[in-house]
């Protein structure tokens, strides 16, 4: 029964339901996990990597660049950092859409674009892609960690349907479940930067397949204010220092496991 | 002849108007409004080109209120000067340029500082602690560069903006009648009496 | 060029340049405000005047901002000064038969890996640039700009005899120019910072 309506455009099913739709969010739930956590002074991102191995060319993440690989964190903004869980060449599209509209904003009002307002931006694209035909949905969520102004630090989530809302912490991709109901134990409404960025890492920890962390396989970003000038900083962590945190936290690999790969 | 006088004090912005519409040397109307309210923080006086000046006023106007009922929140005083100042620089080169002179008042809710802006109708626009457009601003501005106290408090600042249009009355060669007055500060855009 | 008036000077030192620009937006010979700075930071090491028509210096500053911020964004690395110098000239001449009033000047310090080194250029209002190995003015008072520096510049100045030097050029020249003055901004560019200082001067 379904395949008579959803092999071409996205149209209702007799159920009133969007196969499409559902098809791109059943795509994001295999891809690799995003999460995201508010706190009173910062907004935390982190991200499990899943084109990984031993040819893979990353000396262009290593120095210069906004740190980060390309393939889950993202610079949107000055005051606005995104991460993107579902299918990567959707998502390139939509962060160089978001960048346009950063920048066209910058351009008419002289102002950084306030963080629901390209949250808005891109939903209304995604949106548009569920109902004209021809067209598939993009099959990308993406969480967006701001600052504006108007309600200083947040994050949104949006999903292949246009929807957004807005959250203290959501995890999206694989194992969003597990990571969110662990967040939901865990998260405190005073909860600092520091002690947010421990418990991204801790929960990246929990939900990921392998059982050690290491920087090829995390991306990690943070948003704060800069203390002198109380600009929003956006801060996109280099491999080395993506590994140096985790050993802060205890959970880097052990020292037997670099001899072995050494080996 | 049309005159316009705006300074800023502490927490406000006063701008004042003339209210007379001229047709060549006739005074068609002494109580003309020629001072918008934008938004519940946002004045925008305006002079120019009979037609022009109010066709442009309302747009900006719709289109400010417009942005508020899209994104639930009134554009801040930098921002929409910005957005006026575009509008007026991408007229300017179009086939029919708006010729409109301005005087944008606003105070920021969100870091308490009031702002003013200068704007002519080539797209020019400047921040400053007072302004005056027309012919007023030749006797005026001199005036305010010896009274104006960025600290002022709403008497002080009303004390000066008296003598601005004092000094309009006696120095230009057609008396301008009554002038309206209107401010925003804290408590928003409204209206006063001198 | 004379509606609102104001000028900009650009000086090279030894591994450091300088930019230097009035503080005036006038109205024809009325003074509207004495806080309009007319040069701009592209990049960290880069920065660019105009002098000319003032609605057309902030909508260049704002679209040279938008295509600027787009290039550091791809790209993931910030523009060199003579990349940036080209987009300038292109970006005027797009306009050749209308253009914008404006005349610009670019200072900067190459990067790291192109050898740190000083570059300034300037520009008409059709984008024809004029790459100088000493100074560059544009502005109401370039003649008088042109004919002090001529006579106070000398190549291989240190950071702070080059900041004395275009102080002193830029402030006796907008003296003499009733369009340009009330305050001065310098910029003193260096490879490791950038120094930049409100100048005294006559207000009238």
């Amino acid at each position: 029964m379904a395949r008579r309506y959803d092999s071409r455009t996205t149209i209702f099913s007799p159920e009133g339901r969007l196969y499409q739709i559902e098809y791109a969010r059943e795509a994001i739930s295999h891809a690799g996990t995003v999460l995201g956590i508010l706190a009173k002074d910062g907004v935390v991102l982190a991200a499990e990597k899943k084109v990984t191995g031993k040819l893979l060319d990353l000396s262009s993440a290593k120095e210069g660049g906004y740190g980060g690989s390309g393939e889950k964190i993202f610079l949107l903004n000055s005051n606005v950092i995104a991460g993107v869980a579902g299918i990567t060449a959707d998502a390139n599209s939509l962060v160089n859409y978001a960048r346009t509209a950063a920048q066209r904003h910058l351009f008419s009002y002289n102002e950084d674009i306030p963080v629901e307002q390209l949250a808005q931006r891109l939903c209304d694209l995604k949106q548009g892609y569920t109902q004209y035909g021809g067209l598939r949905p993009f099959g990308v969520s993406l969480l967006y960690a701001g600052y504006d102004v108007h309600y200083n630090f947040q994050l949104y989530h949006s999903d292949p349907s246009g929807n957004y809302s807005g959250w203290k912490a959501t995890c999206i991709g694989a194992n969003n479940g597990t990571a969110q109901s662990l967040l939901k134990q865990e998260y405190k409404d005073d909860i600092t930067v520091e002690e947010a960025i421990g418990l991204a890492v801790r929960v990246m920890g929990k939900t990921m397949d392998s059982t050690t962390l290491g920087s090829e396989k995390l991306e990690f970003a943070v948003l704060t204010l800069d203390k002198t000038t109380k600009q929003p900083h956006a801060k996109i962590y280099k491999p080395a220092e993506i590994d140096a945190l985790l050993s802060k936290h205890g959970l880097a690999k052990k020292e037997e496991d670099a001899e072995m790969r050494a080996v | 002849m049309e005159c316009q006088v705006a300074l800023t004090g502490k927490g406000y912005v006063l701008v004042a108007a003339d209210t007379v519409a001229a047709r060549s040397i006739v005074k068609m109307k002494h109580d003309e409004d020629k001072i918008k309210v934008l938004g519940s923080h946002l004045l925008m006086s305006y002079s120019g080109e009979p037609g022009d000046t109010v066709q442009f006023a309302e747009y900006i106007e719709r289109n400010l209120r417009l942005h508020q009922i899209r994104y639930l929140q009134p554009l801040r005083p930098s921002p929409a000067a910005a957005w006026i100042r575009r509008q007026l620089a991408d007229s300017l080169r179009s086939r029919s340029p708006y010729s409109v002179n301005l005087l944008v008042g606003g105070y920021d809710i969100a870091t308490s500082e009031p702002h003013l802006y200068w704007v002519d109708y080539l797209g020019t626009l400047a921040h400053v602690p007072y302004a005056a457009q027309g012919y007023g601003s030749y006797f005026v501005l001199s005036l305010l560069d010896r009274y104006h106290n960025p600290e002022a408090t709403l008497e002080e600042g009303i004390e000066t903006l008296k003598r601005c249009i004092a000094e309009m009355e006696k120095r230009l060669i057609v008396g301008l009648g009554k002038f309206k007055v209107k401010i925003v500060d804290k408590d928003g855009a409204r209206e006063i009496e001198l | 060029m004379q509606i609102n008036g104001g000028s900009v000077i650009a000086m090279v030192g030894k591994n450091c340049v300088a930019i230097a620009s009035d503080l005036r937006l006038g109205n024809q010979a009325l003074t509207v405000a004495t806080n309009f700075e007319k040069v701009f930071p592209v990049t960290d090491r880069i920065y660019l005047g105009m002098a000319g028509l003032a609605t057309d210096v902030l909508t260049l500053r704002e679209r040279f901002r938008f295509r600027v911020n787009m290039y550091t964004i791809k790209e993931e690395r910030e523009i060199e000064p003579e990349t940036f110098a080209h987009l300038v000239s292109s970006t005027l001449y797009e306009r050749r038969f209308g253009p914008y009033f404006i005349e610009p000047i670019i200072a900067g310090i190459t990067s790291p890996a192109k050898g740190s080194k000083p570059f300034i250029a300037g520009a008409d209002l059709i984008g024809c640039l004029n790459f100088a190995k000493d100074f560059v003015v544009v502005g109401t008072a370039s003649d008088e700009l042109f004919g002090i520096a001529e006579g106070l510049w000398e190549p291989d100045l240190e950071p702070e005899d080059l900041f004395e030097t275009i102080s002193q050029t830029f402030l006796n020249a907008v003296d003499r120019d009733a369009f340009s003055g009330w305050g001065a901004i310098v910029h003193i560019i260096t490879p490791e910072k950038v120094i930049t200082r409100k100048l005294q001067a006559r207000m009238d």
